[in-house]
């Protein structure tokens, strides 16, 4: 008899789990792979502490209007009063001050804290919903490519070579700066909304492809499995295949790549701001406040310092989460 | 363990970083107060036209000269020179009929260069002028400098192929602003295009339809700089220019280097405003605006003897200025390019509500967006301090940041929706004004444009925004070069306007023709009048600053003061310590 891989690896890991059980009370306890997956993950220190740090910078975004309440200040509220003649703030460290926790931007004079907070918002948000969108596409693409075999194999793999072989940034750069001008007049403004959905389209569009070319592999493999056989024998239709025996067997690889794929974009949304077309002004944006701090690193370190750091802290917690998750759900992997 | 201590000493450094910035910041003022006061004049006396120029203080001769700029120069042929940096180097290498004695101070002389006067008005009615070539110019081959050479260059510029020079004497000569489709140089390089002659070598005349009482002005610029036909290698000259000045161009490395050596035919004693100092002067091009200054800052070897071109980053100013070490190795100066707000007048029709956005501007604020105030200095007058005329006035005062109150009343409830056209390199800008504008009742749509399309698309007269920015630096300090250019509206046309704002009011273009007529000495006083009545009656724009040129140089160098006509380092008088 052939067991699925799954329950395989829950077997295996029976054993060690079961050595910090008291001699007097030797009894088997009957745990599911994703408890097990869970219980490692949660002796993890990195990722628990990583995830605490997700944890509260994701509250902090999505509370970000209720922060601006209590905190008093709005994202575009400029206070060029309590800048010097230069545009530089006036007080200690990019002044800071008891109203303003982070101190103020350069010139504007917005609160960096507030705008970070709205900026963190923006790249969340772009990321996590990329991540979705992506992924899905990339499931559903691998594991019916994988599975059908033949025509539309060979179809769906043809796309993914395009895909992969256009060059993202000059795709970028050709279709949003067109794609607002298509919507909206000359004397219209364009919403952020609309900013923040074509860079998920843009994303979308070629974020798919390794998610696609992953499962793709991992179906190829599974689907000469007895277990697959034995469904296909006992008369499963496509759907009961894909869905009940073959995706419940991929969820390691895909919710790896998911993890993995979200920094990518906070990381990928910030350099397109660099180049001017991801999130435009006054909507705040993480990227694009980095960019524009660095030619303060000498004059106004704060002001690079507190936007920096957060974003290296962001991306560093979701890959070191990622990291943990690919362990605890695949032990054979690492180590 | 070994981690953990890794990581304080990792977050104590972070943290060291962050305080070393730690001193409280008062506020101390890095701007340039001395609002440098033009007065100009034209010299009658031939002496003044006569070299050698005046030593500068403390000057040394030999050494090599260091320049660090961006990108390299666009063009080199006297003929096809016209952006800034272009028209400071030019000099060096070219001479031209006149030129401005400048050193600095703001007070300017129109002196003859090649010529001996800066032109004689034959008839008093400005439609004919005759100038006197020196006697003792020499090209850089020895062979000497006529009138045919002179009318030879100014010939070639009406060839549609050289292009980006500026078009005055080509467009008053042909009197067409198709000049070249009156006359075509490649078909008659023999001759001279209409109303240029050359009587004698001596003798160059200017016979035109219209009267020109700024023609002294118009040819300063290096279109008339001189060329021997037989040397004449067209669209080529811009690599290898044939010099007429006290340099010669030996080595021309697109984008990397310029190196320009002594011209030892060029005479001292006939020119009136070059030195020529250092041995070899030499552009190196690349680093960015940051990069230069840092380099000039650090002061090491070469660049001891260096001039940073691209200025002070207004990300840099504050450091700059916060260190007097550096105080006697800057240069900071007013320009006379003028920014300002202008009002798509065929868009906004309603005269109050224009001058509801002229007591509305929060200037203060959008200089400190711009660079602060070592960068740029409020302006309230249409007209740069720098014009030769020039009057200060508010016709609308408004203080430092704006008075809300007056412009909500003249608004009387209304509130307007403007479309804020910017350009989408300088975001921050649109952002610092809808937030100023909104707090005195406007409603601001920003509407980004691509940078490199934005002089066009504005210029276009069905352009779709209200108000957008504009900036304007004339080519000589006369309101002649601002006014009648940029709110005339009779010249309005379809596309490539200046006249931006789109004004036309019948009464101010009789104005614009009336003081015009006047010779050039008496027209400073009307304009500057001209300029009040213009912002009184029509409004057109909200002047906003002028720019302030900050830069830096090398411990080494000398002689480097802002150019009172184009704001920029002038290099003809620049000198290396020995």
């Amino acid at each position: 008899m052939s067991l699925s891989p799954v329950e395989g690896a829950a077997r295996a890991e029976i054993a060690p789990a079961a050595d910090t059980v008291t001699p007097g009370e030797r009894a088997f306890v009957g745990r599911s792979p994703g408890q097990l997956a869970w219980s490692r993950l949660r002796r993890d220190r990195t990722a628990v502490v990583s995830a605490v740090v997700l944890l509260v910078l994701m509250v902090l975004a999505l509370a970000a209007p209720l922060i601006s309440k209590l905190y008093g200040i709005g994202p575009n509220e400029q206070f060029q009063t309590l800048l010097d003649g230069n545009g530089m703030p006036l007080g200690y460290v990019g002044g800071i001050t008891g109203d303003h926790w982070f101190g103020l931007e350069p010139r504007l004079g917005r609160d960096i804290f507030i705008r970070m907070v709205y900026g963190m918002r923006t790249s969340l948000f772009i990321a996590f919903a990329a991540a979705l969108v992506t992924t899905t596409i990339g499931v559903v693409a691998g594991i019916l490519a994988g599975f059908l075999g033949g025509v539309v194999d060979a179809v769906i793999s043809w796309i993914t070579d395009v895909a992969l072989a256009l060059p993202f940034l000059i795709f970028a750069l050709a279709v949003v700066p067109t794609a607002a001008l298509r919507f909206y007049g000359p004397r219209d403004e364009v919403p952020a909304a609309f900013q923040v959905l074509i860079l998920i389209v843009v994303f979308a569009a070629f974020g798919w492809t390794s998610t696609a070319r992953l499962v793709r592999g991992q179906v190829i493999s599974l689907r000469e499995r007895e277990f697959v056989e034995a469904a296909r024998a006992s008369g499963a239709g496509l759907g009961h295949m894909l869905f009940r025996q073959l995706l419940p067997n991929l969820w390691a690889p895909i919710l790896v790549a998911f993890s993995l794929a979200v920094p990518q974009y906070i990381t990928g949304e910030a350099a397109l701001s660099f180049l001017g077309i991801g999130i435009l002004e006054p909507t705040a944006d993480f990227g694009r406040m980095i960019f524009q701090s660095i030619p303060y690193l000498q004059t106004d370190p704060a002001y690079v310092f507190f936007p920096g750091v957060t974003i290296f802290l962001l991306v560093l917690a979701f890959n070191l989460l990622g990291d943990a998750l690919r362990d605890a759900l695949d032990p054979k992997s690492s180590r | 363990m070994r981690l953990k201590r890794a990581a304080a000493a990792g977050g104590a450094l972070a943290l060291l970083a962050v305080m070393g910035a730690c001193s409280e910041n008062k506020g101390t003022g890095g701007g340039n107060d001395t609002d440098r006061v033009q007065s100009g004049s034209i010299a009658t006396d031939p002496k003044e036209s006569m070299g050698p120029a005046a030593e500068v203080p403390g000057a040394t001769k030999g050494g090599t000269f260091r320049v660090i700029r961006e990108t390299k120069i666009s063009h080199l042929d006297p003929q096809r020179v016209y952006s800034f940096a272009g028209l400071m180097n030019a000099p060096l290498y070219a001479r031209f009929l006149t030129t401005f004695k400048d050193d600095g101070s703001g007070k300017v002389t129109l002196v003859g260069d090649l010529a001996e006067t800066p032109g004689t008005d034959v008839n008093k009615d400005c439609k004919a002028w005759e100038f006197k070539i020196k006697d003792g110019v020499k090209f850089e081959d020895g062979s000497p400098i006529t009138s045919k050479e002179i009318a030879y260059g100014i010939a070639r510029s009406f060839d549609p192929d050289l292009t980006g020079g500026p078009t005055y004497l080509q467009e008053w000569l042909a009197d067409s602003p198709q000049y070249d489709a009156k006359w075509d140089f490649k078909k008659n390089k023999a001759s001279l295009p209409p109303g240029l002659t050359t009587p004698d070598a001596k003798t160059l005349k200017f016979e035109f339809a219209k009267p020109h009482c700024d023609l002294p002005f118009a040819a300063s610029l290096p279109y008339t700089a001189p060329l021997k036909a037989d040397k004449d290698t067209g669209v080529n000259l811009d690599n290898l220019p044939f010099s007429s000045g006290p340099y010669k161009v030996t080595k021309n490395t697109a984008g990397v280097e310029l190196v320009l050596e002594r011209n030892e035919n060029w005479d001292p004693k006939t020119d009136p405003v070059r030195h020529a100092y250092p041995d070899k002067i030499v552009w190196g091009f690349g680093p960015d605006a940051e990069a230069g200054a840092n380099r000039v800052i650090a002061d090491n070897g070469d660049d001891q003897s260096a001039l940073a071109w691209n200025g002070v980053p207004s990300a840099l100013i504050a450091k700059v200025t916060s260190d007097q070490a550096l105080k006697p190795r800057s240069v900071q100066g007013q320009t006379p390019s003028l920014w300002r707000l202008t009002i798509n007048t065929s868009r906004v029709t309603d005269l109050s509500v224009r001058q509801a956005l002229n007591y509305a501007i929060d200037r203060d604020g959008f200089i400190k967006v711009y660079g602060g105030e070592a960068t740029a200095k409020a302006v309230t007058t249409l007209l740069p301090p720098s014009t030769i005329g020039y009057e200060k006035y508010e016709a609308y005062p408004a203080g430092a940041t704006g008075d809300v109150d007056k412009a909500k009343q003249l608004l009387a409830g209304k509130t307007p929706e403007l479309v804020l056209g910017v350009g989408d390199d300088y975001p921050e800008y649109g952002t610092q004004l809808k937030g100023n504008l909104e707090k005195a009742g406007f409603k601001v749509t920003l509407k980004s444009i691509p940078a490199d399309a934005k002089l066009d698309e504005v210029g276009k007269k069905s352009n779709p925004w209200d108000i957008y920015l504009d900036q304007w630096a004339a080519d000589w300090p006369s309101g002649a070069a601002v006014l009648p250019v940029l709110f005339d509206g009779r010249t309005i046309k379809a596309e490539n306007n200046s006249n931006t704002s789109y004004v036309n009011n019948d009464d101010i273009n009789k104005e614009f023709d009336r003081v015009l007529a006047l010779p050039a000495a008496d027209q400073a006083k009307e304009w500057a009048k001209l300029d009040q009545r213009v912002m009184k009656e029509l409004a057109p724009a909200v002047p906003l600053f002028v720019e302030q040129g900050y830069y830096l140089h090398g411990s080494k160098v000398g002689g480097i003061y802002l150019s009172s006509i184009f704001g920029y380092p002038a290099l003809t008088s620049a000198y290396v310590k020995q």
